[in-house]
């Protein structure tokens, strides 16, 4: 008689509404890291050092400026040194915290804001465990927390109590806050964003722009509510927004399409442009499951 | 265009639903929260101008689609040049048909009302679902109703023993229709037209059309029993009918025993003898040879042989009066008693009063008028002259009789005026009491000295004191029925029809179109020329169609549009 093996738990493949009832934070970025990890052989960043990691005979053609000299003159052998991406960098995770992030379109699902909160955890976690420098800035109207990138022991913890001690969104996503970012970002290294991008999209790539021309490489992350991606609602309403006094009186069935439209074009417009300025642009919706999300990056 | 049924288009108002709807759901929209609100605004702004020509589209197409299914159920008529437009304007209508008893008359061997019937059915099966309709028979009575009903009742009528009253029927008529508020209004007369019947003119209003049957060519011979006219051992009998019909005999029954035979043509006068009768209520009829006319041809007859009155006279009667009840006691015409009382002073019963001879005394006696009830008393003297008798029982030989002294007689109750000197009462009944302006005197008048006077005084005694049997005649099919009271039969009513019916001449074609303001149309042409108002076609069918292509497109708008 046989039994079945319990198939293991893949959080990482699962809805982010239901991982989040699971646990805090830590205990969800943990499940998703795990099982996003378990489905990889090497590690999704590239770093800018090498290392060493063996030695095998010398062939034809093989560079001579990686032969061991030291062998050489010991043993009389040619053997060429092979050396490994290095996993080291200095990462930063940018998560807007603006009033529009503390959103969501049902009440089954993650707000953006959650969402980007677990989802930059689990990269934290990710980036740590591959000892890479990893910082925290959160911002809104201003910077709210800022983290400075480090490797040492505990550094997750205190991103994910960065995380928990920035409040809900107060104001809207400034410019200026993108520039006071800026400014933070010394080194280079890899910096993430992830935002609904909801502010003007000029200012926001004069920033982001300035960041890939100090050297970082930049990823961005627009985190979209599903129902801000299709638009529903009852027969007749009005829209006001979260960050402006703006309202708009609408019929969504009869608007769904053209709205549907602008997003679209919006999307596009953003992955075009990031595109053409080296920055990698990735559209997750708040019910695509995490490890979806961290796949992107690989 | 008019309508079956413009009640309906009150549902018009419907038509605003869809932009009262449009705007009450503008007005509190319910407030959401959304991020995204510039893509909303973005998006808005980049379909505004579809969006708006959506809403206008939706709304016409809505409205559109309500004011079509309004108008279909309002049923719109068009005027319709095509022969399939088999519909007229809603019209008022009355259909007179006349089932008066000359309408029985035979013709070729077939009813003429048959052929009425057939007329009248023809014309009410064309009438359409907005047609106001009305039916009257003899009995004048406009009666309301569905065409269905109305061919019913068309259908179940039969020859009544009344008489039409064509004339004033179609004036009413004329005026019923007018009143309705339809396109067309029409009167149409289905009657045999006789001539009789064609007295006065109507006064068609503008707008009704009035459409007769025409008038027969020929006329029907008939004979008819008219007037009974009883006299004293004799029955006068007026002969009726179609003049130039010949005399005919005709049969005196009492109580069911011929007594009398005669030859009677129309227009002529028989007076046959009756045989004498015991005191009692006598029934008797006269009957004709049948003919083409059943209705006419026995008309019956009701008389009382009363016991002679049972009089007194008072010693103040003077002589000429008592000479003359001695000579009517003599000859069996009054007994002696105290039925009628001749005197002064009235008696607790029927009392002939004569004024009294001393002035003096005229108070005395004008308050035992006011204690016995009556309402007439005498006034002072009057101014001599000649009697006249307006009519009634007295006998007509004291017409003309001089009056040289009488008392003025005031009352109240004209009706009770018997005879008139100068204008002015002079012989009065009222109650049982009958009043003379002048003793019956030679002083007072002469007409004690005429041969009248005997008759005169048999008259007063036999019937104006003691009052006539009731006897009345109406309309209706022959017969005779009779009034009790008690055990005592106190009168009659004999049911006899119209003499005029008798007369089956038609009236000339241009009698009727001026009398009754008709065109005229033959029995065959009758429902062709009813409802001439333009053909209309029934365009609802069309509406309705049309209200499917809006949903359709309201739909195709609505759902391919977003």
């Amino acid at each position: 008689m046989t039994v079945a093996s319990p198939v293991p738990q893949r959080f990482d493949l699962l809805d982010p509404a239901e991982v989040s009832r699971l646990g805090g934070i830590e205990i969800v970025a943990e499940g998703v890291v795990e099982g996003f990890l378990s489905g990889l052989h090497r590690s999704p960043f590239r770093g800018f050092s090498v290392e060493f990691t063996e030695h095998r005979p010398y062939q034809p053609g093989d560079e001579p400026r990686y032969l061991d000299w030291k062998i050489l003159a010991r043993a009389d052998r040619l053997f060429v040194k092979q050396f490994e991406q290095e996993t080291n960098l200095r990462a930063m995770l940018l998560v807007d915290a603006s009033r529009s992030m503390a959103w969501r379109g049902t009440p089954e699902r993650l707000t953006k804001r959650a969402y980007a909160d677990r989802l930059a955890a689990a990269l934290a976690l990710i980036l740590l465990r591959q000892r890479d420098a990893t910082g925290l800035v959160t911002f809104d109207e201003v910077v709210r927390q800022a983290i400075p990138a480090r490797v040492k022991t505990g550094q997750w913890g205190r991103l994910v109590r960065g995380l928990l001690d920035t409040p809900d969104g107060r104001g809207t996503a400034a410019a200026a806050a993108l520039r006071r970012l800026t400014s933070l970002l010394v080194r280079r290294g890899l910096v993430v964003l992830i935002s609904d991008l909801l502010f003007d999209r000029d200012l926001a790539l004069t920033a982001l722009r300035y960041l890939r021309h100090r050297g970082h490489q930049v990823i961005v992350y627009h985190v979209m509510d599903p129902a801000e991606v299709e638009l529903g609602g009852p027969p007749e309403v009005r829209f006001r927004d979260l960050e402006s006094p703006a309202s708009v009186v609408v019929r969504p069935r009869e608007l769904a399409r053209a709205y549907g439209e602008t997003v679209r074009r919006e999307i596009a417009a953003w992955r075009t442009t990031c595109r053409r300025h080296g920055i990698a642009y990735h559209h997750v919706t708040t019910d695509l499951p995490f490890g979806m999300a961290l796949r992107l990056l690989t | 265009m008019s309508f079956l049924h413009p009640l309906a288009l009150a549902g018009l108002a419907a038509a605003a639903i869809p932009a009262l709807l449009h705007l009450l759901e503008r007005r509190v929209p319910p407030e959401l929260p959304f991020p995204a609100v510039r893509y909303l605004a973005d998006a808005e702004r980049r379909s505004a101008r579809r969006l708006r020509l959506r809403h206008l589209l939706l709304l016409v197409l809505r409205t559109a689609l309500i004011v079509a299914i309004v108008l279909a159920a309002a049923r719109p008529l068009l005027p319709s040049r095509a022969t399939g437009g088999s519909l007229h304007p809603p019209t008022a209508l009355v259909v007179i048909l006349d089932n008066s008893p000359s309408a029985g008359v035979v013709v070729d061997g077939r009813p003429l009302f048959d052929r009425l019937k057939a007329v009248a059915h023809a014309a009410l099966a064309r009438a359409g679902a907005g047609d106001r309709l009305w039916l009257v028979l003899a009995d004048g009575v406009a009666r309301a109703g569905t065409r269905e009903a109305l061919l019913a009742a068309v259908d179940s009528a039969r020859p009544d023993a009344r008489r039409l009253a064509l004339v004033d029927v179609v004036d009413r008529a004329a005026r019923l229709v007018e009143a309705e508020p339809v396109p067309a209004r029409e009167v149409h007369v289905v009657s045999d037209l006789q001539r009789t019947a064609l007295e006065g003119a109507v006064s068609v209003p503008r707008g009704v059309r009035v459409l007769a049957i025409a008038p027969a060519d020929a006329a029907p011979p008939n004979r008819g029993i008219g007037t009974l006219t009883l006299s004293d051992g004799g029955l006068a009998i007026g002969v009726t009918g179609t003049p130039g019909t010949p005399p005919a005999p005709l049969t005196v029954q009492v109580r069911g025993r011929p007594v009398a035979r005669a030859l009677g043509a129309p227009g002529t006068t028989v007076t046959v003898a009756l045989p004498a009768s015991p005191p009692g209520w006598w029934v008797g009829e006269v009957g004709l040879e049948a003919d083409e006319l059943r209705a006419d041809d026995a008309r019956p007859f009701v008389w009382r042989v009363a016991p002679p009155a049972r009089v007194s006279a008072a010693t103040d009667a003077g002589p000429f009066l008592t000479a003359a009840i001695g000579v009517l006691r003599d000859a069996g015409r009054l007994a002696t008693g105290h039925d009628v009382v001749f005197g002064e002073r009235p008696g607790p019963g029927p009392s002939v009063v004569l004024p009294p001879a001393d002035p003096a005394l005229l108070g005395q006696v004008n308050r035992a008028l006011a204690t016995r009830g009556v309402a007439w008393r005498y006034a002072e003297p009057g101014t001599a002259g000649p009697l006249a008798a307006p009519g009634g029982s007295l006998p007509a030989a004291i017409a003309g009789v001089e009056v040289t002294r009488r008392y003025r007689l005031v009352g109240t109750d004209s009706a009770a005026v018997l005879a008139t000197v100068n204008g002015e009462p002079w012989l009065v009944r009222a109650g049982g009491v009958v009043l003379l302006g002048s003793r019956l005197d030679t002083a007072w008048t002469a007409l004690p000295a005429t041969p009248g006077f005997v008759p005169f005084v048999d008259a007063l005694a036999n019937r104006t004191a003691r009052g006539e049997a009731a006897l009345r005649e109406v309309e209706g099919a022959p017969r005779v029925d009779f009034t009790t009271d008690g055990s005592d039969t106190v009168g009659a009513t004999v049911s006899r029809i119209d003499p005029n019916e008798s007369d089956l001449t038609p009236a000339a074609p241009a009698l009727v179109r001026r009398t009754l303001g008709a065109e005229l149309a033959r029995d065959a042409d009758f429902a062709s020329a009813a409802f001439a108002g333009p053909r209309l076609a029934d365009v609802s069918g069309l509406l309705l169609l049309a209200a499917l292509l809006l949903a359709a497109a309201e739909l195709g708008v609505a759902t391919f549009t977003r």
